[in-house]
């Protein structure tokens, strides 16, 4: 009751002192509003690069690339050896291989009428979308007649869709690839933006033999996909691919390959990596923040107690314990920073909203964020305001009175 | 009531002797009663203020409110007796800025337990006749209204005592007259006041003149009616 009557009395003085309560809620303010941010954005990112991998890679996928390099996205090598042949012989000698897929790839503008868009260009076998686990939306997919005919038929990506064909309809339609024809047999399934910025639906998929017979004329690979049937092996697997691809390659003992392989299970571990960044470093740049929005509010809390020692004098006169005085300036800290966070929490995420639009990451949830933000402004609050409350709980009525 | 037994308080310094600002100072204050304390600045008056309104302790005596010792409760007990026994006017007001009268007067109702503080302030603000200012702040008040107001918050928990330190010296002629003669109808009401002044004219208002200096008590003199009701006509 009397406590309730207090904390009623000091929300209505802080009220009267906004300018004063506005400098001390802005460092929690900031404070919460990079926690926020950083949390909300960082598990959208986490969020986006799981989807990713988990469309590259599957649970069991491993990824074999032309041209030697450690890491996914790092430098490769030269290296234009890779052929179906190796990829065959992978799956012939290697024990449970479920399925694989080769793939070349090039950038081409492609063209329908007066329309043409630049894409991307993959020539796929009649597994692929099995093994990446992808299908069209509207309209067929090739069988294994087209890719051993070599026919010019394409699925293309809702971006090449739109550009070339704007509201009509692509399929049954002609299109050219370079200079060469081919028919549009079906759109792919949407995919959205990969971690790199790259819109995966300006994607055209042709059957490999006809991309590398009519448009590339080379017959090495830019990569494969095999989808293995017990991830738990596939360290040992990979150790396998390389001795046989070094072998066919004719590779001695002191020459690098010339071809990388990567697993889902390396991915995932290196996923791993990049959530500690994600989860520990970036939080605990925020953290600091709060602390420093912490000590500057209670660097302003502590010189409120000088400028209010009369008050604080008159307040032990007419009856305030020094306990009273101490839960005063401990509400006041308190309630400022939780009015803080709040404002932080709706600031950064409002923020990480915008960023995460950017980055073409989904929408940000804020809850985590949220609860997390309140609390630790609270707790800044309280923890700033404890050294500010016991001095003035701590002043001698009678001096303080002088 | 109330009673200083060869209350003495000594003020140690860290370089030099120490400060004897109250030496032996023994007095009594019935019920009732009307008295000045009066001095030059340094006979130890704001120290014998201080220890008669329990915000400092002396270093020697005894000090009983109705024949109970006070200065051996603890500081929560002594702040209960400040909230409900003492009401204090200091010569600076001590009103919270940008805060209304009422609010102000309603500052040691936050400290009390009472379960109903309807209606107390406002009665304290019609006590002091400023029933048509409760929603001006200080800076919309002159310096006798400020101090009336300071007055009602000194009365709104119903105190045994009231203790004044100076409560005119920031006041103009007509302002001081009016408020001691406030305390006057106070205390014909029944109230016990102290009122600390180094104005003999202010002190004349009492019924008891109590004079201070160097530290020791060296006068304490009745003041007659007729010398009352005199000062009351001009």
């Amino acid at each position: 009751m009397k406590n309730a009557r207090l904390a009623r009395h000091s929300l209505r003085m802080m009220s009267r002192y906004k300018v004063r309560t506005g400098f001390m809620m802005l460092g929690s303010v900031i404070g919460i509003a990079g926690l926020t941010f950083v949390i909300a954005v960082g598990q959208s990112a986490q969020r986006k690069i799981l989807k990713t991998v988990g469309q590259m890679f599957g649970d069991s996928g491993i990824v074999i690339h032309d041209g030697g390099g450690q890491m996914m996205g790092g430098p490769h090598g030269p290296g234009t050896r890779l052929k179906i042949d190796d990829i065959a012989a992978i799956a012939k000698e290697v024990p449970g291989i479920e399925a694989w897929d080769p793939m070349q790839t090039i950038t081409a503008s492609v063209r329908h009428g007066d329309s043409t868009d630049n894409a991307a260009v993959f020539g796929e076998s009649e597994r692929w979308p099995q093994v990446w686990n992808r299908t069209a939306s509207r309209g067929d997919l090739f069988d294994e007649t087209a890719v051993t005919g070599s026919a010019r038929v394409a699925i293309i990506g809702e971006t090449v869709a739109k550009a070339l064909f704007g509201s009509d309809d692509p399929l049954g339609a002609d299109i050219q690839i370079g200079s060469v024809p081919f028919k549009v047999i079906g759109v792919l399934e949407a995919w959205g933006t990969d971690p790199h910025g790259m819109d995966r639906d300006n994607e055209v998929i042709v059957p490999i033999s006809t991309l590398m017979r009519r448009l590339t004329n080379v017959d090495t690979i830019s990569a494969a996909k095999l989808v293995v049937t017990d991830a738990g092996r596939s360290d040992e697997m990979k150790a396998e691919m390389k001795r046989i691809l070094r072998e066919r390659h004719g590779l001695t003992s002191g020459q690098p390959s010339d071809f990388s392989i990567i697993t889902a299970t390396e991915i995932r571990r290196m996923v791993a990596q990049v959530q500690r960044v994600l989860f520990f470093y970036l939080p605990l740049v925020a953290v600091i923040v709060l602390v420093v929005g912490g000590i500057v509010s209670a660097s302003l809390m502590l010189a409120s107690v000088n400028e209010r020692i009369a008050e604080i004098g008159l307040r032990r006169a007419i009856g305030a314990r020094s306990q009273d005085i101490r839960l005063q300036f401990l509400l006041e800290t308190t309630i400022t920073m939780l009015a803080g966070g709040v404002g932080g929490v709706i600031f950064g995420y409002a923020v990480a909203q915008l960023g995460a639009t950017r980055m073409h990451l989904d929408g940000v949830n804020p809850w985590m964020a949220a609860l997390l933000g309140v609390a630790a402004s609270s707790l800044v609050g309280l923890l700033a305001g404890v050294l500010p409350a016991l001095r003035a709980a701590r002043l001698h009525p009678a001096e303080a009175l002088r | 009531m109330i009673e200083l037994k060869e209350i003495s308080k000594t003020y140690k310094r860290p370089t030099g002797e120490p400060v004897v600002a109250l030496n032996d100072v023994s007095l009594h204050v019935e019920s009732g009663e009307f008295v000045a304390i009066v001095g030059a600045s340094g006979s130890g008056k704001s120290t014998l203020m201080n220890i008669l309104g329990l915000l400092d302790l002396p270093t020697a005596g005894r000090y009983s409110w109705n024949g109970q010792d006070v200065t051996t409760l603890d500081a929560n007990r002594q702040a209960e007796m400040r909230n409900k026994k003492i009401g204090f006017i200091f010569q600076s007001f001590h009103l919270l800025p940008r805060t209304t009268a009422l609010e102000n007067v309603e500052l040691p109702l936050l400290y009390s337990d009472r379960k109903s503080i309807k209606d107390l302030s406002r009665r304290a603000l019609d006590a002091v006749n400023l029933t048509d200012r409760i929603h001006h702040r200080p800076s919309e008040l002159s310096g006798g209204q400020q101090q009336r107001v300071a007055i009602a918050r000194a009365l709104v928990n119903e105190p045994d005592l009231l203790l004044a330190d100076e409560p005119t010296g920031n006041l103009d002629r007509a302002s001081a007259l009016e408020i001691v003669s406030t305390f006057r109808s106070l205390n014909r009401a029944g109230r016990t006041i102290v009122l600390i002044t180094h104005d003999q004219e202010i002190a004349s208002f009492a019924g008891r003149i109590v004079k201070l200096e160097g530290g020791r008590m060296v006068g304490d003199e009745r003041v007659t009616a007729s010398t009352a009701v005199t000062q009351e006509a001009q």
